[in-house]
């Protein structure tokens, strides 16, 4: 027991490193890799729990600002935010989507408005703005926080329901105020990416009924995104392909008054509408025949601006809609059978709706980031291993030249070994993915390792024995105080790192700190044990 | 099998002037080609894609194709195209990275690659300028809080001017000399450069730690102290040194640019800073000792 307690240093060390080896090599130890972890059957294969990032592994990763213009201290409340929002985008000549008006609330002390495209200048949105009586302070590039925020949540959302595993998506945050959006997704190559981010899907359901100047029709937008509560594809039998869409309870009386007062009551057959023209404003030859019922109408569901489907409303969903019963069980179908593919259209739909649209577009002409295929991933992972392995045994010639005593260098180079290990069992623990500049930060841990091995080994095998207890301790305190403050200034060297966005140097500064902590407080001074008890018994 | 031991240097012999001659001529000469360099291209170091924007990609083929045959694959001004040594469980027989200025897209120059019947696109990485820009300011500040605060930690460790100031200075040439030999071999600063300064300056405080340590704060004579000192020291130093130019040098045939640069600038730093430590910082320790400290 009591060369346990004299040896707890080394004790911490052996217990540090039984720790890391279950974190590495246990499956379902790090937290999220689980047997509940979705990609569970794709790591089961893997030989440690460690988790690579792109420039190991492959995939893309992009960075780009979000496109937007934001003006600011525009005092404009809740009650006047619609209003306002359907004025700016009128006068700016944009659909009302790439106007959004933040009003005063309880979040934010000063209203703001933001236009997410790329050609309405500063001046134009202070003018639209102050056309309405409003009096911006300022007017920046950029969008607002709940904006970053949305499209955080967007493009998970997106990332998640296109079945890309192990994507991630985060706001980068640069000192003077700029923000970028930046993705990461493993196993998909730049293209892939910005295509399913591009998709910027707009689902639109419209009813389409005459009513309008001159025997026109009319086309009114029925059921928004934020009226749905529950999306779901489905080929069910007797039905086909369809999108279910629960509306929401709060919004499903209402929906139901919008379509009697459409006059769907009744039901309404569509015919032959017209696909090529959404609004279907004029009753033309096409439309005619098919529309010229006493009370016609189509429920028209647009993607992007095109008309996916057109449907009648049933006498039976139309009765549903008068006397109330839609809003017991208020579940839209909207069928995809007379598309092309209607399982495709299907799922498309259910996508774009479940994702929604992103808040605002992404500057793609302004991105940075990179693509990497996995074979050259899996080609780096290899040599980078091999080069960490050479430089480790060039470190080990060098000390053995210098010692040439088996009984200093085998613990040091070990000590140094085990503190790789460890550092890697926590980067496993945590699920930090691995890239080529951590690998840089675990050659800069080896190297201030073994720096300060050899301080403590210069110091505790000077000349002088080592006969008592208490020189070994005098010598190893003053070994520490070198070895203390070489790591203060390395710390203190590799911090503005860990908190300013440089990319990958972010990962290499954090790694060596770690690193180093790991070090000073575990594994070097235990060194110190293991070579007072070998050369203790030596002696 | 050779072994080595550190020698020891008979301070003695030299006067201080003569001591610090040849670490403040090569400090002088470094920041000449770096102050010239500035003057001439309006930057002191030459930068690469992380700062001026730009875009590299990785292609692979079995084809043997010369360079020019290579650059004729895009419509758009080819920077540099450079080969990559492959092994032999590689994919394809030859691999090179084609580097393209920041007025390219990297989507067009892709798909050049995607139709390209013989070429492969294995990779890409590019920087918009906006970001470039961004990354040298960030840059610049992480590089001058670092350095700030190292010098705020000698000054605390020491609490006297002379073995301080001597830690910064050695501090800031061992930074300089790299950076200005950069210049001469043509290598441009790089995210991974950066990475390798601020491992330097870890490094460099290292042994400077040690040497003061020795002589300031422990009993015996200067030139036993400083010989003690030494002998760990410069251990550390070629340790260091060696596994740098391992890495390298594999990292140079692997084609792994990061590590390659890492390791390249800090065998340079590393050897300026054993000229530095051991003539500037001990000649400065010794003034201080002998006449300074009496003052």
């Amino acid at each position: 027991m009591s060369t346990l307690r004299e040896n707890w240093r080394v004790t911490v060390l052996v217990a540090l490193l039984l720790t890391s080896a279950i974190a590495l090599f246990v499956p379902g130890v790090p937290p999220g890799t689980g047997a509940d972890a979705p990609e569970q059957g794709s790591t089961s294969e893997q030989l440690t729990n460690l988790n690579y990032g792109i420039q190991l592994s492959g995939g893309t990763r992009l960075r780009a600002p979000i496109v937007g213009i934001t003006a600011e201290n525009v005092n404009v409340t809740q009650a006047d935010s619609t209003q306002l929002e359907q004025t700016v985008a009128d006068e700016l000549d944009l659909d009302t989507v790439d106007v959004r008006v933040r009003p005063i609330s309880s979040e934010r002390s000063t209203g703001a408005v933001e236009v997410v495209t790329k050609n309405v200048t500063h001046q134009e949105l202070r003018t639209a703005l102050e056309n309405s009586g409003y009096q911006p302070t300022n007017v920046r590039d950029g969008v607002t926080p709940e904006t970053r925020r949305q499209m955080v949540e967007a493009v998970d959302e997106k990332l998640r329901t296109s079945a890309l595993s192990g994507a991630s998506v985060q706001i980068v945050n640069v000192p003077g105020g700029q923000h970028f959006l930046s993705i990461t997704a493993p196993d998909r190559d730049r293209e892939e990416l910005v295509d399913l981010l591009n998709e910027r899907g707009t689902v639109k359901i419209y009813a389409v009924y005459p009513g309008g100047e001159n025997g026109s029709f009319v086309r009114e937008e029925v059921l928004k995104r934020s009226q749905m509560s529950d999306i779901s594809a489905a080929n069910r039998e007797g039905v086909g392909w369809a999108v279910y869409i629960t509306v929401s309870p709060d919004a499903a009386d209402g929906f139901a008054q919008r379509m009697v007062d459409a006059g769907f009551g009744d039901g309404a057959p569509c015919g032959n509408y017209n696909h090529s023209d959404i609004q279907q404003t004029t009753a033309g030859e096409s439309a005619g025949p098919a529309l010229s019922n006493d009370e016609p109408g189509c429920l028209v569901h647009t993607l992007n601006g095109e008309v996916v489907t057109a449907r009648g409303v049933t006498p039976g969903l139309g009765e549903s809609f008068a006397n109330g019963d839609f809003a017991n069980d208020p579940v839209y179908v909207m069928q995809t059978g007379s598309s092309e593919n209607p399982a495709e259209t299907a799922s498309e739909i259910e996508l774009n709706l479940r994702a929604g649209q992103l808040p605002a577009p992404l500057d793609l002409s302004e991105d940075s980031g990179s693509s990497l295929d996995p074979a050259l991933a899996e080609q780096f992972k290899q040599n980078s291993l091999l080069t960490g392995l050479l430089a480790v045994l060039a470190v080990s010639l060098v000390v053995y030249m210098r010692y040439k005593r088996a009984e200093v260098v085998v613990p040091m180079v070990a000590t140094a070994l085990s503190e790789v290990f460890i550092l890697l069992g926590f980067v496993a623990f945590v699920q930090y993915p691995l890239n080529l500049s951590h690998l840089a930060g675990f050659i800069a841990v080896i190297g201030t390792g073994v720096d300060d091995l050899i301080i403590i080994a210069d110091e505790i095998l000077q000349e002088g024995e080592v006969e008592t207890g208490r020189v070994f301790q005098s010598r190893f305190r003053k070994a520490f105080w070198v070895i203390g403050a070489a790591a203060a200034t390395t710390i203190m060297a590799m911090s503005p790192l860990m908190v300013l966005p440089l990319g990958d140097l972010s990962g290499f500064a954090i790694i060596t700190i770690v690193g180093v902590l790991i070090g000073v407080l575990v594994t070097r001074p235990a060194y110190g044990d293991i070579l007072r008890n070998l050369v203790l018994d030596e002696d | 099998m050779f072994e080595f031991e550190v020698p020891e240097v008979d301070y003695t012999r030299y006067s201080n002037r003569q001591l610090v001659a040849v670490p403040l001529a090569v400090l002088v000469l470094s920041l000449a080609v770096i102050g010239g360099w500035w003057a001439v291209t309006g930057a002191p170091v030459d930068r690469g894609i992380d700062f001026t924007g730009g875009t590299e990609l990785t292609v692979g083929t079995n084809a043997t194709l010369t360079n020019e045959e290579i650059e004729a694959t895009f419509d758009e001004p080819v920077v540099s195209v450079q080969g990559i040594t492959t092994t032999s469980d590689s994919t394809y027989k030859n691999q090179y990275v084609v580097t393209f200025d920041n007025s390219t897209s990297v989507s067009s120059v892709r798909s050049s690659v995607q139709s390209a019947e013989e070429l492969s696109l294995l990779g890409s990485g590019t920087t918009s300028p906006l970001f470039g820009g961004q990354n040298q300011r960030l840059a610049v500040i992480g590089v001058g809080v670092a350095f700030l605060g190292m010098s705020l930690l000698a000054f605390a460790f020491f609490r006297t001017f002379v073995p301080s100031i001597a830690i910064v200075i050695s501090a800031f040439s061992d930074i300089m000399i790299p950076l200005a030999i950069m210049n001469l071999l043509g290598i441009k600063l790089s995210l991974g450069i950066v990475a390798a300064f601020l491992m330097l300056i870890g490094y460099s405080v290292d042994s400077d730690i040690l040497l003061n340590n020795h002589v300031l704060r422990r009993s015996g004579g200067f030139y036993e102290s400083t010989y003690r000192a030494m002998r760990t020291g410069v251990t550390m130093t070629l340790t260091s040194i060696a596994a740098m130019i391992v890495m390298a040098v594999a990292a140079t045939i692997f084609g792994i640019g990061l590590m390659a640069d890492i390791g390249l600038i800090l065998v340079i730093g590393l050897t300026a800073d054993l000229m530095n430590t051991y003539l500037l910082n001990v000649t400065l320790l010794r003034w201080y000792k002998y006449e300074g400290a009496n003052r």
